[in-house]
């Protein structure tokens, strides 16, 4: 097994000290810190999103083996110089809304966005439209994330989307909503760019929203 | 006997007639005329005796065992064992002075007059007319929340009733629909309407504010802390009742949140507040309700536990109905099942699938962590009845929520699960879950001999408040101040405690 393929099953089986160790190894080695997204924690992050997909993985699963890739990305974010580290994948501000307190979803979410390359702004859980707005202008965010549980906290996202229409940011940004009582039409409804049904294709849909 | 042969069944005293076919297992019937099973219909309690007045009715091994010769040969039967063999006349003893029966120290003032108790459910409705001065039952009538067509949980309906019209439509909805079920009570006990003093409803925080026809907008976001949650009291004039103007009609108040006097009821009928044991209620349904503590301190709870429990969002599950696998067991490495209404299996309640996920589990068909063995995909439990890999996500969310919001209100009173000396589990539901099946799969934490099927604490708190109106020592009014609720959702340790519970436990840590 080569050190990558051995870095990709210690982050899905969720063994956080072995992936710490084979990344501080692989650096010694003379591995280039960029070269570990694409080579080993992006494919394990995609294949435990396979995973969980196909009900193999479940919530303690997916969260277990999102703070084993933290764990190497946490030792390579500060190591990336110029060019690798503003060809991030893009900036994305993540939130629960507001009223809203659930934040497993989310959390998911965002560290399987992070080791997919991205910038994480992580507005954690009530997050207000406000809120939303400073954040995007703040961190010059390209993307925005936002998730609700409840049905009577979702209509909080149309507020997020209206107060970042005011602040003339709308077209600044692209707008992804996701969460159990959350649908494609709903979504569409709100002027929101995509819909993200799980963790998995909140992934893909940010690449690709990012890249259009 | 033909096998489409059906017989009558009168029921006494509510004078309920029904037809059924030959074998129809008593319990099933019975259970939709509102008799609660307390030990699950296992035969291992007395609660659900019947008297069989006229025709035949079978004798078993298990009523021999929990009925004396004597109970026998006066027609005394154990509901949950007989299966319809003939046209019968059932006196329902359940009914029947449920209270006096009680060698309880509750102090109770025998009363003038009649009263009703209402238990008022998301989804189902019970209410009952006693005689105040004996605590007899003199009838009951339930029925399906006529509301849940907008919407089948608590937040769905919270959702809708945002706005002012069809708040206000909802409440005159279930105003009439309760209204409507008092009219049947008196017409089948044959009451003199007039002798109707008092009316006592309970129900959580949105069942609370929808009948009073408050404003939910507080419920529908954190910290979803009721502004209007006291006693509300009303006069049947307000509500267009058919009772005399001067009857009394009180909404017991909520305890904090989306805990109601459902909860508070709860807690008066099965007097957590009274003993100095540590003691708990559960009551597991979309919302879970947890109370723990003792006399010192009680501490409430409410959990989002989804609808698994109800068999909604299961791939072949249903309500408890006929068709539905109500009981999995593991016989010699093979599965026996229990299947409602003597039907071909069609699916799975939620008793059914607690109990095939741990039949699951000690089969080694399951893993801990939820997954199946050997890259199982699904698991045939008796044809067509399959159980999925999501299937097992969905109760592993539910159970987590509840045993979560129970390992929080532990840590807060500086407890333990061993500290709990009685856990009383509430609600339908309750009543038909395996203990055994519940404590394999981690729903509860507790040795089986602790916990105790308490049926609907609701509707006997409920009662029990119609004696004690007036605030005296005992009444739900001094528990108001002894009950501290919890919002679970903003503990900082919830989300992680959550996490931790959503495993099976493994073999070695399920206790006995």
């Amino acid at each position: 097994m080569s050190q990558f393929e051995e870095m990709q099953q210690a982050i899905i089986d969720g063994k956080a000290p072995v992936v710490k160790e084979l990344t501080e190894q692989a650096l010694r080695d003379g591995v280039k810190p960029a070269e570990f997204f694409p080579k080993a924690i992006v494919p394990a992050m995609n294949e435990v999103g396979r995973r969980m997909r196909d009900c193999e993985f479940f919530i303690p699963e997916v969260l277990i083996a999102a703070r084993a890739a933290r764990a190497a990305t946490d030792i390579l974010r500060p190591l990336l110089v110029g060019d690798e580290a503003s060809r991030s994948a893009g900036t994305v501000v993540c939130c629960t809304v507001k009223g809203d307190l659930h934040d497993i979803g989310k959390n998911i979410v965002a560290m399987m966005l992070e080791s997919a390359g991205f910038r994480i702004v992580d507005l954690g859980v009530d997050a207000s439209p406000e809120k939303i707005v400073q954040a995007v202008q703040e961190h010059k965010a390209n993307l925005v994330a936002m998730s609700a549980l409840l049905t009577t906290t979702m209509v909080n996202m149309k507020a997020g989307i209206a107060a970042l229409a005011s602040a003339g940011l709308r077209d600044h940004v692209k707008i992804m909503v996701g969460g159990a009582p959350v649908t494609e039409n709903w979504a569409r409804s709100i002027g929101a760019d995509g819909y993200g049904k799980d963790a998995p294709t909140a992934v893909d849909l940010a690449r690709s929203l990012v890249a259009n | 006997m033909t096998k489409e042969a059906t017989y009558r069944v009168l029921l006494r005293p509510t004078e309920v007639e029904l037809r059924a076919p030959a074998g129809t297992q008593l319990r099933d019937l019975l259970f939709e005329q509102g008799v609660e099973f307390p030990c699950g219909g296992q035969g291992r309690c007395r609660g659900c005796r019947v008297r069989v007045l006229a025709g035949a009715v079978e004798v078993n091994a298990a009523q021999r065992e929990r009925l004396s010769e004597e109970e026998l040969k006066n027609g005394w039967r154990l509901a949950c064992q007989c299966r319809l063999t003939d046209d019968v006349v059932i006196e329902l003893r359940q009914w029947d002075a449920a209270i006096l029966v009680d060698e309880s120290a509750f102090a109770f003032e025998p009363r003038l007059g009649l009263g009703v108790a209402v238990d008022l459910g998301t989804t189902t409705l019970v209410a009952q007319l006693l005689d105040l001065t004996t605590g007899h039952v003199m009838a009951v009538r339930t029925a399906l929340n006529a509301q849940a067509r907008y919407g089948a949980d608590v937040m769905s309906r919270v959702g809708y009733a945002a706005d002012k019209d069809h708040l206000l439509a909802l409440a005159q909805l279930i105003r009439r629909q309760i209204g409507s079920l008092i009219d049947q009570l008196i017409f089948a006990s044959k009451a003199r309407r007039s002798d109707i003093r008092d009316v006592v409803l309970v129900g959580n925080t949105v069942m609370h504010h929808l009948f009073c026809g408050l404003d939910v907008e507080p419920l529908s976001h954190y910290p979803f802390e009721p502004q209007e949650g006291g006693l509300k009291t009303f006069g049947a004039n307000d509500l267009g009742w058919n009772l005399e103007p001067g009857a009394t009609i009180r909404f017991l108040p909520c305890l904090g949140g989306f805990v109601g006097s459902d909860v508070l009821a709860g807690v008066l009928a099965t007097r957590l507040a009274e003993s100095q044991e540590m003691g708990a209620l559960v009551d597991l349904g979309t919302n879970g309700e947890i109370v723990v503590g003792n006399s010192a301190r009680l501490l409430c709870a409410s959990t989002a536990a989804g609808p698994a429990f109800e068999g909604a969002r299961i791939s072949m599950g249903m309500r408890a109905a006929t068709g539905a696998i109500s009981q999995v067991t593991v016989e010699d490495h093979h599965l026996d099942f229990r299947v409602l209404g003597n039907a071909a299996p069609q699916g799975l309640c939620g008793s059914g699938l607690v109990d095939a996920v741990a039949a699951g589990l000690d089969l080694e068909v399951i893993q801990p962590s939820g997954r199946f063995a050997n890259g199982r995909k699904e698991w045939t439990l008796v044809p067509p009845v399959v159980l999925t890999q999501s299937d097992i996500r969905e109760l592993q969310l539910a159970k987590g929520a509840i045993a979560a919001g129970f390992h929080i209100l532990l840590d807060r009173l500086g407890a333990s699960a061993g500290d709990v000396r009685k856990l009383y589990l509430a609600g339908a539901f309750g009543n038909y879950i395996s203990h055994s099946s519940a404590q394999r799969i981690g729903l509860i934490n507790l040795p089986v001999d602790k916990v105790n099927a308490a049926g609907n604490t609701a509707l006997l708190g409920a009662k029990l408040a119609l004696f004690s109106l007036d605030g005296e020592e005992g009444s739900y009014n001094g528990l108001l101040h002894k009950i501290e609720h919890v919002p679970l959702k903003a503990d900082a340790k919830f989300q992680d405690v959550f996490v931790e519970e959503l495993a099976f436990p493994e073999p070695s840590h399920v206790p006995s």
